[in-house]
């Protein structure tokens, strides 16, 4: 019989723990921004990840590029045509290369939090919601510079009754502010529910089936859910990303042109 | 929940925006162009 008993599962948050491998002390200043931890390990793989991709893929500069050039052309291809459709107009070139720097970002953290034991950086509320706060500030004083006062106009809908204007000018300025939370808020959340998902089912499984033999047979059933799952969190890294470049298409487009 | 430790919010936000900033640096000055240049190029072969 295995021996799985035996196997200690800690509390399923401890995946999102940071802990400090090098930290920094000084007499003067609180040095403890710069200590390297968990987090910093990861951002540094995301990091060498994307460079990697990106540098080994180029060919030297060939017209005929290699085969992985051909999956980075799919995902520019991707991503130029959501921000011409959603940033229609003369101005969307300025925002593509932001546009494109979230979804690689989020495409492989969100990926690389995929592999078993590793950590995942858009789980971290703070840093996330941090992001969407500043995307959603930079949109709004966008707005602002292009169209002054008139940007106050987005929070009346087109054709609204008069009686109605000061409801729906109240309802409209709740959900403007509302996207600089909700952005960041959904990628946590959707990332954070499924690490935790995964791993109380996959704890569930591994004492159901470390209990007898036949146990163990019929554990290959909740196994065959979990990979389906497993499976649905590969979809949601990917849309999550996707979902995050086209939000922030539509609050720039909503800042460029109002409505 | 462990990341909601005040003490770690700063290191978050100092590495995680740091990784951002160098991103957009290197995607919007080398790559982004490189591929631009790419299609340029393609376009100038097959169709002028």
């Amino acid at each position: 019989m295995l021996n799985l008993l035996n196997t200690y599962i800690n509390s399923p948050l401890d995946q999102f723990e940071i802990r400090v491998f090098l930290g920094f002390v000084s007499p003067f200043y609180d040095l403890s921004c710069l200590s390297f931890t968990t987090f910093s390990l990861y951002t540094l793989i995301v990091l060498s990840v994307i460079l990697g991709l990106n540098l080994l893929t180029n060919n030297n500069g060939k017209i005929v590029g290699s085969r992985w050039l051909v999956s980075q052309e799919a995902i520019y291809d991707t991503i130029l045509n959501m921000v011409k459709g959603q940033i229609s107009g003369k101005s969307w070139g300025y925002y593509f290369p932001l546009i494109y720097t979230f979804f690689i970002f989020i495409f492989t953290a969100n990926l690389i939090s995929m592999i078993p034991y590793s950590f995942a950086l858009t789980s971290h509320l703070v840093f996330i919601v941090s992001l969407s706060t500043i995307i959603w500030l930079g949109a709004t004083i966008t707005g602002f510079y292009r169209h002054g006062l008139v940007f106050f106009s987005l929070f009346v809908p087109t054709g609204t009754p008069l009686p109605l204007v000061p409801l729906l000018v109240l309802i409209e300025l709740l959900s403007y502010i509302a996207r600089a939370i909700s952005l960041g808020l959904r990628l946590m959340a959707n990332i954070l529910a499924g690490h935790l998902l995964m791993i109380i089912l996959a704890g569930l499984t591994l004492n159901l089936m470390s209990i007898n033999i036949f146990t163990l047979v019929f554990g290959f059933v909740p196994l065959a859910g979990i990979l389906a799952i497993l499976c649905l969190e590969f979809a949601i890294a990917m849309i999550q990303s996707y979902v995050w470049a086209i939000l922030t298409c539509s609050y720039l487009k909503d800042s460029l042109y109002l409505h | 929940m462990p990341q909601l430790v005040p003490f770690y919010f700063l290191n978050q936000l100092t590495y995680g925006f740091l990784l951002i900033t160098v991103l957009l640096v290197l995607f919007s000055q080398y790559f982004l162009p490189m591929i631009l240049r790419l299609y340029v190029s393609r376009l100038f072969i097959s169709k002028l």
